[in-house]
């Protein structure tokens, strides 16, 4: 019995990591109509800055502080230096040039970091295991779960109670009405789509020294978003976090029950959904 | 004989009602005019005939088959034709290649992989006839773009007519035209729908009252009144609900 | 003839000849490459039938290339004294019948959603080729020997020698880019054409658009497949890398920067991409960065592609006199 708690308990940390990497990029994908691929390349910034700031200012802290605040600074220079130029060359453009920024950041990083994975040390606080379900859990995996947590409160605050959140809300559901009703709908843009940035750079800190540092890192989590996104819905915050977690359920259990199928069956899965319901489960008809 | 009829159509999104129980007949050579206030669902109606939407309820008729469930495309070859309000052409195109389309569809050659496009002589003529008739012939080789508002909205007219279809559905022909370019609009109108059946919608009254044989008037959803024109100018209930305000 | 065509003339026969003559023009290490050019335009140029003339944009597009490949390597492995030909033919029709299943679903999308169906199913096709270690190899994939190809009136050919294997590949390319572009010229072309300018305004003429672009789509992946089997024979093994994300990327940025508004955008895309890459890899192991960075500015500035730099008009202002400017 602990077991599967054990293994739902990992699933439960990989799904929420995910979730904060998918929300920006579904997010971005209802209000904007783009489907941002270089959204996981946010993340693996993230884990990356996150490594030399904990390696040579010795805290990790401070990594989490600062390198999301960077990488939000460089999804805002994105979506203003090239994002915007391209959008009016239409939705291929648009993909084809998110693609090769995310192709570009990933060798950039290679470049900087080489190509061997990179270990960031557990910080100090958080440290050690605590006993849970007869057996003992380490504590920094309970702290992922529980600080994605504290953020998704914190996401669904300013959504839905602050005006900026409904602005944004409404700008997914249909921006040119939202402009036409005065709001600065390129600034909300760029505003979203810097937070988003910033908020896949925060699970990549928080992810570094769990599943530690690596190029392929953003390849790996763009592949589970895209998963996540189609069948959650694009658009859909709620579809994102049902399905972030279903998959990461589903990886944690697949490893253990279907290791040889457990790849093919997200995609199975994926191809499905898009051709029943291309919508999603939780998104509105485009 | 009755070249479209519609029974009884219900159409609502997703709760907000846009049609109820509109019925109409439209006979052969008819030039059929349907008219109403903003949101009346005028352009709904035109969308369920050509079939991009389907009707909750109801039945559209054409030529005695039933349509109502038909693709766009396959009601599109029966000979229905329609052009829409904002103007929908192959904006990268040039005026001949826009109807040479039309004409290869005509023609039933849309997926023929065995011949050479550039050396059909009969799709080509068939083109620059269209061309000639609708007075295009000196923007022919001009990308459909780098045109006036006004010359596009007379290509969306002739490739409407490109495949000679038998009738003809005009979504607002002169939205967005200025006075002399809608008094010219209208003998070409007339020039090409000879000997077709035509249904228009439209806002402008001197355009109606010049090209209609048959008025209907929609108002939020309903028929309110159908008939001559002369039916529609006594018509109580069509003065106070529309024309009244003009 | 006018000036403009004749420069045309000139330059393609003069580019035929340099094909032709080219394994005994270039060392044996430069005919290798060419043959791998050759094999990955034809890649490109199927690529983009669906980008560039049917407006789709498909992140997978390796699927049909890897079902090619695999389909050649399993021939080549398991059955002796076929045919060269026949084992190509099979190969193309495996891409094909591929693509028309694949297509089924795909085609009914377009734009994000079509690029990621589309990756879906080439991911679970590589998942498959993976885990099915006893067909495929799995990771390790499997070696393969370059069969021979029998002339009538010449004799048996070893495709081992690379000069042969060039010059077959050649052949096969070169017909099968011919086939490609005469088919763009037909109404069907046209009717793809249409459909990417504007799909409403196509069905409303009557056009199917589901049929129009499942039948692009089918012959992509049949040009697909017969890239994938040149590349087997080529490389003399398979591995999982045939059916990988990477190379669904790395044809889409052939094809891109070489331009996907015209028909040799993407021959001159992958001809720049592998020498570009020989090239630069010999300095720096980071040239896929340069690429990247490469494609990105095409797709900023120079939405047409490197092919804009061959368009008439810049040839005009090489050939032209002073005196008609």
């Amino acid at each position: 019995m602990d077991i599967y708690a054990i293994q739902a308990v990992h699933g439960l940390v990989y799904g929420m990591l995910l979730f904060l990497v998918a929300s920006g990029l579904t997010l971005v994908f209802g209000m904007m109509g783009v489907l941002n691929l270089a959204h996981a390349a946010f993340y693996m910034l993230g884990a990356y800055f996150a490594y030399t700031i904990t390696i040579h200012l010795g805290n990790f802290w401070l990594g989490l502080i600062l390198a999301p605040l960077i990488v939000g600074a460089i999804g805002i220079g994105i979506e203003h230096f090239s994002l915007r130029k391209v959008h009016k060359s239409g939705h291929v453009a648009e993909l084809l040039l998110t693609f090769g920024l995310f192709y570009v950041i990933g060798e950039l990083v290679r470049i900087f970091w080489g190509s061997n994975p990179l270990r960031i040390p557990v910080p100090g606080l958080l440290l050690g295991e605590i006993p849970f379900m007869g057996k003992t859990y380490p504590i920094y995996r309970i702290f992922i779960i529980g600080f994605s947590f504290v953020i998704l409160i914190g996401m669904a605050l300013l959504l839905l109670k602050t005006r900026i959140g409904i602005i944004i809300r409404a700008a997914v559901s249909d921006a040119d009405m939202v402009e036409a009703l005065g709001a600065n709908v390129p600034r909300v843009f760029m505003a979203v789509f810097g937070g988003g940035a910033a908020l896949a750079a925060v699970a990549g800190v928080i992810a570094a020294p769990f599943l530690s540092t690596y190029p392929g890192m953003g390849l790996d989590v763009l592949l589970d978003c895209f998963v996540v996104i189609v069948v959650g819905g694009f658009g859909s915050l709620l579809g994102a976090f049902i399905t972030s977690l279903l998959l990461g359920e589903l990886q944690s259990f697949g490893v253990l029950w279907i290791p040889r199928l457990a790849l093919v069956f997200q995609f199975v899965l994926m191809a499905v959904v898009l051709i029943v319901r291309p919508t999603g489960l939780f998104g509105e008809k485009q | 004989m009755t070249i479209l009829r519609l029974e009884n159509i219900y159409k609502d999104f997703s709760g907000l009602q846009v049609l109820s129980g509109v019925s109409m007949e439209v006979q052969e050579q008819e030039c059929h005019a349907i008219i109403g206030p903003n949101g009346a669902g005028k352009s709904t109606l035109f969308n369920i005939i050509t079939g991009l939407y389907k009707p909750n309820r109801g039945e559209v008729t054409f030529l005695n088959r039933d349509i109502t469930h038909c693709s766009i495309h396959k009601i599109a070859r029966m000979g229905l034709s329609r052009s829409f309000q904002i103007t929908n052409i192959f904006p990268k195109m040039t005026v001949f290649e826009n109807l040479r389309s039309a004409v290869v569809s005509r023609f039933n050659r849309r997926l023929n992989c065995t011949s050479f496009l550039h050396r059909d002589r009969k799709i080509l003529e068939e083109s620059d006839k269209i061309i000639a008739l609708i007075g295009m012939m000196e923007v022919r080789d001009v990308p459909a773009c780098e045109m006036s508002y006004g010359m596009q909205r007379q290509l969306e007219l002739a490739l409407t007519l490109a495949r000679d279809p038998i009738l003809v559905l005009l979504d607002e022909p002169t939205a967005g035209l200025n006075a002399e370019e809608t008094r010219s609009i209208i003998p070409l109108i007339r020039k090409v729908m000879h000997g077709k059946t035509l249904v228009i919608v439209e806002h402008d009254m001197e355009v109606v009252f010049n090209l209609a044989n048959r008025i209907t008037v929609l108002n939020y959803g309903q028929v309110l009144a159908s008939g001559t024109p002369d039916d529609i100018r006594e018509s109580e209930e069509v003065k106070k609900a529309y024309l009244g305000r003009r | 003839m006018n000036r403009v065509a004749a420069i045309k003339v000139t330059g393609g026969t003069l580019t035929c000849l340099f094909l032709l003559l080219l394994p005994i023009l270039l060392p044996e290490i430069q005919v290798h490459l060419a043959t791998e050019i050759l094999i990955f335009a034809l890649f490109a140029v199927s690529f983009n039938l669906l980008l560039g003339y049917s407006g789709l944009l498909p992140f997978g597009h390796a699927a049909c290339f890897g079902v090619g490949a695999y389909a050649t390597a399993l021939i080549l492995k398991s059955v002796t004294g076929m045919p060269f030909l026949m084992t190509i033919l099979i190969s193309a029709v495996s891409g094909f019948a591929a693509a028309l299943i694949i297509g089924f679903f795909c085609v009914r999308l377009s734009g994000g959603y079509f690029a990621l169906i589309s990756l879906a199913f080439q991911m679970f096709l590589y998942a498959v080729a993976l885990k099915w270690r006893d067909v495929t190899g799995g990771d390790d994939g499997m070696s393969v020997t370059r069969p021979e190809f029998y002339l009538p009136g010449v004799g048996t050919l070893p495709l081992t020698n690379i000069h042969y294997l060039y010059y077959i590949t050649l052949v096969i390319v070169a017909l099968a880019t011919v086939a490609c572009y005469l088919f763009l010229k037909t109404p069907l072309g046209n009717a793809a054409i249409c459909i990417r300018e504007n799909a409403t305004r196509a069905s409303f003429l009557g056009y199917d658009v589901f049929l129009t672009r499942l039948i692009m789509f089918s012959f992509s992946g049949l040009l697909a497949g017969i890239s994938g089997a040149l590349f087997v024979v080529f490389q003399e093994f398979v591995a999982t890398n045939v059916l990988d994300v990477h190379m669904s990327f790395t044809v889409l940025l052939m094809a891109t920067i070489g331009g996907t508004g015209h028909f040799l955008g993407p021959v001159l895309g992958a001809a720049f991409f592998m020498v570009f890459q020989d090239w630069i890899s010999s300095v720096t192991k980071h040239w896929l960065l340069f690429m990247g960075i490469v494609f990105v500015i095409v797709v900023l500035y120079a939405e047409g592609g490197l092919i804009e730099l061959f368009k008439w008009e810049r040839m005009r202002v090489l050939f032209v006199r002073n005196k008609e400017l």
